[in-house]
């Protein structure tokens, strides 16, 4: 492949809450790069587009069929599709999706053996390390929104009974911790917190720890027990060890929400382990991401040997994004312009290091790159 | 492509202001094709040498202050004072932390210069996220001052006490400035502190954060004050007479407790009502100062108009990422390098579309010949992205 000509959007095929698409404007702006775009017969109609919403009378926009679509020089699809679908693309083809090469070392085998490029959307990182496709951001404010929904069930107007403002206490204050900081002092959505100061509602704070603190069971103790809200947004060392144990839960308020952001699942047949931030909760997906405590599925989504006799209402989602799909997509959208303006002048093969800042971002999310970094310490920066 | 010609005059700000761009920084602008004229003696606060620039960058010059404002570029972090601007040529454009929205007087100045603008705060992507920005480190390093202080008056067992309750941080304000402060309190603003804390078993640091519907609670804001150790202000206030912590509640805090002022909102008696800081009644430090005990003349130095009655020590700093000024420099030329390559490859300003790539489109939000009073940029709107 030299300058690509077509790009394929084939349909994702996940669970049933999973409705994000590219957005027709998205569509028709890389008609203006020169490419011809080919969406599978059915893309976006789960959220109400059809395909006069992408084709617009423009004769680059084409209806095709899964397997045409997974046959063009570039094919974009958000989540990765099955191991088994890759066989659906062609020789020459590029696979752009989020592809988490340093956690899927089966993917990457495959996609070697067969020859294929991709270009993973998860390793594209400017000259210092920062992701430039990613929405860290919805993560965070889409976890808390779904926190306070299900703690306005039982205060309504987010009014604590003894009139307090509601405490939320994150754990890890990294890019997604950061982020939760301000939703959790804004009720998790915007609107809802203009209408609680209208309302003269007390509001709420945020307490943020590092681990120095999450080690100490005693200060822990303390600040449990007037938790309202609990925010798992660590970025562990070590997965095979939780940051809070399932005892510790029993010291929150029952009515506590634990707010869910880490995406580790439980996977006990590897060694070492990897267990959830959180012990004993469950892992949600955009089809149900609310689990009660009482809920029958907790237990059919946590493994038997974990435990989790201490249970408090928990949010929790594979994709928090996802939640609000529109934005989301316009948001990765924005991300992708400058990116897909270079692929489309470049194309795959002649990525490199010496070019521009979007073209270094580019390459360093090859799979080429991410084999050649796996002999080396580091990625280039 | 003809190079275009960039002046690099040194600021003459406040002595402890040492900030120049990096020779690394010259090099990948001087190998791109630009010709750059440093003044004499650039980086020198910096403890670089002439030599040390000419080794990364055979092909600069070095001229007089003067002359370096008289090239088609003018590239300095920090505005110049008039005088300087007054020395650019009609039609040359000023690269520099210009901050339109808050200087109308500024923006005026330049226009009746005929000079344009490429303001380096004003560079934002497609959906309004700043290019240039270094608040990580007014962030950093405002808590690691804070720290320092609090380490000189905790009172026994010492902040260095494995005995010690984990410190209390009350963070104002949970905007950009706001989130890398959670970041870097819970590190004490350094990472070698915190690894000899952690290694010595010290409880670690608590940040509360409390955003605008919190504030206004006297009596919780109160409580929370008296349990305060640091308390910062990182917030934005849509109304800069109205403080958030009025003077007379410093007085329940403890008497070790460090005022940290991140947001620098200016002291204004001239206008009615009057411009206070976020916390009441603590001064304005700059480069050579920005650590001040409640007996500093600075504190008298306030104006009469606003009330400082109660103090505590206080760490406050105009340009906060000036205190590390190579570290600043190396990520302001990180992210200024893109936005001039731009313009050497497109040959100049006069060539930039407000349509074209990333960067252009960049560029285009940050001129200021496209620059309205009212805010909004003559360019398209961000979310059409049809060309």
């Amino acid at each position: 492949m030299r300058i690509p000509k077509t790009i394929g959007f084939p349909r994702m095929m996940k669970e049933a809450g999973e409705l994000r698409v590219f957005l027709p404007e998205f569509i028709q702006f890389l008609t203006s790069l020169g490419l011809t775009v080919f969406i599978e017969e059915g893309y976006g109609s789960r959220s109400g587009f059809t395909f006069d919403d992408y084709h617009q009378a423009n004769t680059s926009v084409c209806m095709c069929s899964r397997e045409e679509a997974f046959q063009q020089d570039l094919v974009l699809v958000l989540r990765s599709p099955l191991l088994e679908e890759y066989q659906l693309l062609s020789k020459d083809s590029c696979l752009i999706t989020m592809l988490h090469y340093p956690t899927r070392p089966k993917r990457v085998e495959l996609l070697k053996s067969m020859g294929h490029r991709s270009i993973s959307l998860d390793s594209i990182e400017n000259d210092y390390g920062i992701r430039l496709v990613e929405n860290m951001k919805a993560v965070a404010w889409n976890g808390l929104e779904a926190a306070f929904d299900s703690l306005e069930k039982c205060w309504p107007g987010l009014v604590r009974p003894d009139g307090e403002p509601i405490e939320v206490l994150i754990l890890g204050t990294g890019m997604v911790g950061k982020h939760a900081i301000e939703a959790a002092t804004k009720l998790g959505n915007i609107e809802r917190n203009n209408q609680h100061i209208k309302d003269k509602g007390p509001g709420s704070l945020a307490l943020s720890v590092g681990r120095s603190i999450t080690d100490n069971a005693e200060t822990m103790e303390k600040l449990f027990r007037k938790t309202d809200v609990l925010v798992d947004a660590t970025q562990r060392r070590n997965a095979s060890r939780p940051v809070i144990s399932n005892d510790w839960l029993g010291w929150l308020p029952e009515h506590a929400v634990i707010v869910d952001l880490a995406v580790d699942p439980y996977t006990l047949t590897t060694d070492p382990i990897v267990v959830r931030g959180i012990e004993g909760i469950p892992q949600g997906n955009l089809n149900k991401y609310v689990f009660h405590p009482n809920d029958p599925d907790w237990d059919t989504h946590v493994p038997a040997e974990i435990p989790s006799k201490n249970k408090r209402t928990t949010v929790t989602c594979y994709s928090w994004p996802g939640i609000h799909p529109e934005a989301c997509m316009r948001h990765y959208a924005q991300q992708l312009t400058p990116l897909m303006e270079v692929l489309a002048e470049k194309g795959y093969d002649d990525l490199s290091m010496q070019g521009g800042y979007f073209e270094r971002a580019l390459y360093r999310a090859t799979l080429k790159c991410w084999l050649e970094s796996r002999h080396s310490v580091r990625k280039p920066r | 492509m003809a190079g275009i010609r960039i002046g690099l005059p040194q600021m003459y700000k406040e002595p402890g202001e040492k900030r120049d761009f990096l020779p690394a920084f010259v090099s990948l602008l001087s190998h791109q094709g630009a010709e750059l004229f440093l003044e004499y003696g650039y980086g020198s606060e910096l403890g670089y040498t002439e030599g040390d620039y000419l080794r990364a960058a055979p092909a600069i010059n070095f001229v007089a202050h003067k002359e370096a404002f008289r090239k088609d570029y003018v590239l300095v972090l920090r505005c110049p004072y008039e005088n300087e601007l007054r020395l650019m040529h009609p039609g040359s454009c000023l690269i520099s932390m210009l901050h339109y929205p808050t200087r109308p007087q500024r923006v005026a100045l330049l226009r009746s210069l005929q000079l344009e603008g490429i303001s380096l705060d004003s560079l934002k992507d497609d959906s309004g996220r700043r290019l240039v920005e270094n608040l990580r480190s007014v962030a950093w390093n405002g808590i690691n001052a804070a720290f320092q202080t609090l380490m000189k008056l905790y009172p026994d067992p010492g902040l260095d006490s494995p005995q010690r309750p984990p410190i209390k941080v009350t963070l104002l304000g949970a905007g950009a400035v706001g989130m890398n402060v959670v970041q870097a309190a819970v590190r004490y603003g350094n990472d070698k502190l915190r690894k000899r804390f952690v290694e010595a078993g010290v409880s670690g640091v608590q940040v509360t954060v409390v955003d605008y519907d919190v504030t206004p609670l006297d009596n919780y804001m109160i409580d929370l004050l008296k349990r305060t150790d640091i308390l910062v202000d990182a917030t934005q206030r849509i109304d800069p007479s109205l403080p958030v912590i009025p003077n007379h509640w410093i007085q329940y805090m403890p008497q070790h407790a460090v005022l940290l002022d991140l947001s620098v909102d200016p002291y204004q008696c001239k206008v009615k009502p009057f411009y206070v800081k976020g916390i009441e009644g603590i001064p304005q430090g700059n480069l050579d100062q920005y650590i001040f005990a409640p007996d500093d003349p600075a504190f008298d130095a306030i104006p009469e108009c606003i009330p400082t009655e109660h103090r505590r020590w206080s760490v406050s700093c105009y340009s906060w990422p000036g205190v590390t000024p190579k570290e600043c420099m190396e990520v302001y030329g990180r992210q200024i390098r893109p936005v001039i390559s731009t313009l050497i490859d497109k040959g100049g300003i006069q060539n930039i579309s407000p349509e074209g790539r990333f960067f252009e489109r960049a560029i285009a939000r940050a001129q200021l010949s496209r620059w309205s009073e009212t805010g909004e940029f003559r360019v398209p709107g961000n979310s059409d992205l049809k060309r």
